[in-house]
């Protein structure tokens, strides 16, 4: 039920959520929203529910701490005592962080909690704005509380700030905001379940037989697969939270602004999962001198955002050489062509395209062997090993070609602003509810699991 | 309301089909699994689709019919496992697991005092053609084994062994040139990464089950029996029964893939026909995974070994050539957890050439 695309949070938590949230006075909406939220959890992760509850206990008691700070000793000793509460607290957080990811990747992979990389940037976030006072009032622990577990975000988030979730506010309810946020939903769904779980399938399958017998075009069309598949869940998902906050009565909050059609690779970045890149150039980048330094310390401040980012994303090697990667590119951008670059309007495109395509592939790949094996069939300057099948793209293409149409012209900005325009006109609302039953279609039939579709 | 339209829109066609899922509950609908905890009526609509069953067939008097039908003869079939289950519980206590299983070449009609319970289950049709008949099950699926998706050993090992008694020969990669494999993803395996392409046609695709080998058109390639009916084949080979581990029962799965053998050998009389072994699985997917596991293979594939007359029909083991001493399909020749990768589909052909009949 953790999952948006699932039926009983569709049809039975969602619907019985809405109605309870908008039915109690809305000074209690924040309460209904932590319960909702705790349940919600619960239901998917059990006893890891316990770990969230305390962290929001520890969070509330430091930032409580904070605005509780008073003294006769002056400006600077009350600066000092606040920054000792949001250090402590960002220790604490940093810490539970680290030690759960260490025992995923020394003990169990299941001992690292849904979403515990997203609550705990927010809970980070959410210290250093009360020490910047960027949250500017002392908050309450329902409000805390529901900023840190709102079930919409928990477990792929978007990270949004505090303040971008107006806890103080009353949330009214209006018909206009669900129609709106039921829109998002209802896109971002289908690009889960219709486009990216079934592309996804592609990319599965081309290991089938071990990467060594593909041909050198179905890996690279396997590359645009797991591309696509990459995009269009999380973009989906980012959508399908989105959509349910805007529901609830709060902002829209973008987490995606068309990234493919960037020319470079930090433009990507500004784009795609804004709201992790917009955390790490606040939380990290900028505290360590930006770019408004030697060129040597931005180089050295770039790499450890990078190589942070890369840890963040998982526990593989293969993440950390992502990070890396990406990180020399985007510092050779900044340093050689990027301005360059962003002039030439195809080659842009090619680069960009190309770049960002071959990265998903180290992310995805967590076997160094295979990974290097892969990238052999991309590349396939030193032969191959003996036993290719050179038509075996034409198969996959026959199955696929429509859904990769889909997904390209889903890339291009103009199909968005096509769409706002015409997002109220009967046709967009009958294509929006055919589009919705045929992603329930897929969400039942495969009970949620899209690996249910894996057939041998 | 006008400000609304797509909550109207998706409001009023839930009722519709909530409607519908009602309307053909009892009757196109009547198969449908559904969790009224987690879902909603109209889910069986959509699971009804992935059927083949589609809304409009709600004014098809004669789907309703067969639908409701097949629903009545589940239930029955469900109650029957379930009171046999409860009467055989105390017999099965006091019986002795390795008496089920240990089959004897010699012995190839088990006493009826080594069964636990009657076989009353329709065995798979022996037939006057097979010399040496076709075995009986020792013992029926239990209903725990059949809603925990286990495929009950029923036969024990000794159609294996009496088909492993047959002199198999080594032949040349000729051999191949009058053969036909019908067979899913493992299939197509052999067809895209050996020599064999070059010598035999293939009938396969990727998720082909038992029960679609003659439905199946093999995206445009046609069916098995147009093939026949084009081509004399001297041998048929076929392997399935990987897609549908955790479908039915293993008296279910015997059943019809004795139809299929039986079929095959009526539309190609002259033609030698090769049952495969469903290939097994490796540790990690078959120590963790409650379906597609080896246990569910060695029921389903002692059962497809009883088909073996070592005259017409014979069962080969290609796990012999493919697995580890523990039975897993071995790390250093696997692609993913089921499937063998490009190249090592040719020990599987040197394993075909070593067992020519």
């Amino acid at each position: 039920m953790i999952s948006f695309a699932d039926t009983g949070f569709l049809f039975r938590f969602l619907p019985v959520f809405m109605v309870v949230y908008f039915l109690v006075p809305a000074k209690y909406r924040n309460h209904i929203l932590t319960l909702g939220s705790i349940v919600f959890y619960a239901l998917g992760e059990g006893i890891f529910v316990v770990l969230l509850l305390g962290l929001i206990v520890v969070n509330y008691s430091f930032e409580s701490a904070s605005f509780r700070v008073r003294t006769h000793k002056g400006e600077d000793h009350i600066r000092k005592a606040r920054l000792f509460y949001m250090i402590t607290a960002v220790t604490i957080n940093l810490a539970v962080l680290i030690l759960f990811k260490g025992m995923a990747v020394f003990k169990d992979n299941t001992l690292l909690p849904l979403g515990l990389s997203f609550y705990i940037f927010k809970m980070i976030s959410f210290q250093v704005d009360v020490y910047r006072h960027r949250i500017p009032r002392s908050t309450t622990l329902a409000q805390t509380a529901a900023y840190f577990s709102l079930f919409p975000q928990i477990s792929q988030g978007p990270i949004m700030r505090f303040e971008e979730g107006c806890f103080d506010e009353e949330h009214s309810f209006s018909w206009e905001n669900i129609e709106e946020g039921l829109r998002y939903f209802v896109i971002g769904f289908a690009m889960k379940v219709v486009l990216a779980d079934r592309i996804g399938i592609l990319w599965n399958d081309i290991g089938m037989y071990g990467y060594e017998s593909i041909s050198t075009p179905l890996a690279w069309l396997g590359a645009f697969a797991y591309s696509f598949e990459l995009y269009f869940d999380f973009w989906g998902y980012s959508l399908m939270a989105s959509g349910i906050m805007v529901a609830l009565g709060f902002d829209f909050i973008r987490n995606f602004d068309h990234p493919y059609a960037s020319g470079t690779v930090s433009e990507f970045y500004r784009r795609w999962h804004m709201t992790l890149g917009s955390f790490f150039r606040d939380y990290v980048y900028f505290p360590m001198g930006g770019s408004r330094c030697s060129s040597l310390r931005m180089c050295f401040n770039l790499m450890v955002v990078w190589l942070l980012t890369g840890l963040w994303h998982g526990n593989g090697w293969n993440f950390l050489i992502w990070g890396g990667v990406l990180g020399i590119i985007i510092v050779l951008e900044k340093l050689l062509y990027g301005k360059k670059l962003e002039q030439i309007p195809v080659l842009r495109s090619v680069y960009l395209v190309f770049v960002i395509v071959l990265s998903w592939v180290i992310f995805a790949i967590g076997d160094l062997n295979r990974l290097g094996v892969f990238f052999g069939r991309l590349f396939p300057f030193f032969g191959d090993s003996g036993v290719v099948n050179t038509s075996d793209i034409f198969e996959y293409i026959a199955d696929y070609w429509w859904m990769f149409l889909i997904c390209i012209v889903l890339c291009i900005p103009k199909v968005a602003v096509l769409y706002d325009k015409h997002k109220k006109s009967p046709v967009v609302t009958a294509l929006l509810t055919v589009i919705f039953w045929i992603a329930v279609y897929f969400s039942v039939s495969t009970k949620g699991n899209p690996f249910m579709y894996l057939h041998f | 309301m006008k400000k609304t339209p797509l909550i109207i829109a998706l409001i009023s066609s839930a009722i519709l089909l909530e409607l519908l899922a009602v309307a053909g509950y009892n009757n196109i609908y009547a198969m449908q699994k559904f969790d009224p905890v987690k879902e909603p009526v109209f889910s069986k609509v959509f699971t009804a689709i992935n059927d083949g069953i589609y809304p409009w067939d709600i004014f098809n008097a004669q789907k309703r019919s067969e639908e409701a039908k097949e629903a009545e003869d589940l239930r029955e079939k469900e109650e029957a496992m379930k009171s046999k289950d409860q009467s055989g519980k105390i017999e099965n206590e006091v019986l002795n697991v390795e008496d089920i299983n240990v089959g004897n070449s010699d012995d190839l009609n088990p006493s009826p005092s080594a069964s636990p319970t009657p076989t009353a289950t329709p065995s798979p049709t022996p037939g006057p053609k097979y010399p040496q008949g076709r075995l009986e099950p020792l013992r029926e699926s239990t209903y725990d084994e059949y809603i925990n998706h286990i495929s009950a050993d029923i036969y024990g090992d000794t159609g294996v062994l009496r088909a492993a008694e047959y002199e198999f020969k080594k032949v040349g990669i000729e051999f191949f040139d009058d053969a036909l494999f019908i067979g899913d993803s493992r299939t197509v395996g052999l067809r895209d990464y050996t020599e064999l392409k070059d010598h035999a046609d293939f009938l396969c695709e990727t998720s082909l089950t038992i029960k679609k080998v003659f439905t199946s058109d093999f995206k445009g390639k046609g069916t098995v029996e147009k093939a026949l009916a084009a081509k004399d084949y001297g041998k048929i080979y076929i392997m399935v029964g990987v897609n549908e581990l955790g479908t039915g029962t293993t008296e279910d799965f015997i059943e019809d893939y004795a139809n299929v053998v039986d079929t095959l050998h009526e539309l190609e009389p002259e033609a030698k026909i090769i049952i495969m072994s469903i290939m097994n699985i490796d540790r990690e997917k078959s120590t963790s995974d409650k379906i597609f596991n080896n246990s569910n293979i060695l029921g389903r594939n002692n059962a497809i070994a009883t088909l073996a007359d070592n005259e017409t029909i014979f069962y080969i083991n290609i796990n012999e050539a493919v697995c580890d001493e523990d039975g897993f399909l071995r790390d250093d020749l696997r692609g993913d957890h089921l499937h063998l990768l490009g190249a090592s589909n040719e020990i599987v052909v040197e394993y075909l050439k070593e067992h020519g009949v």
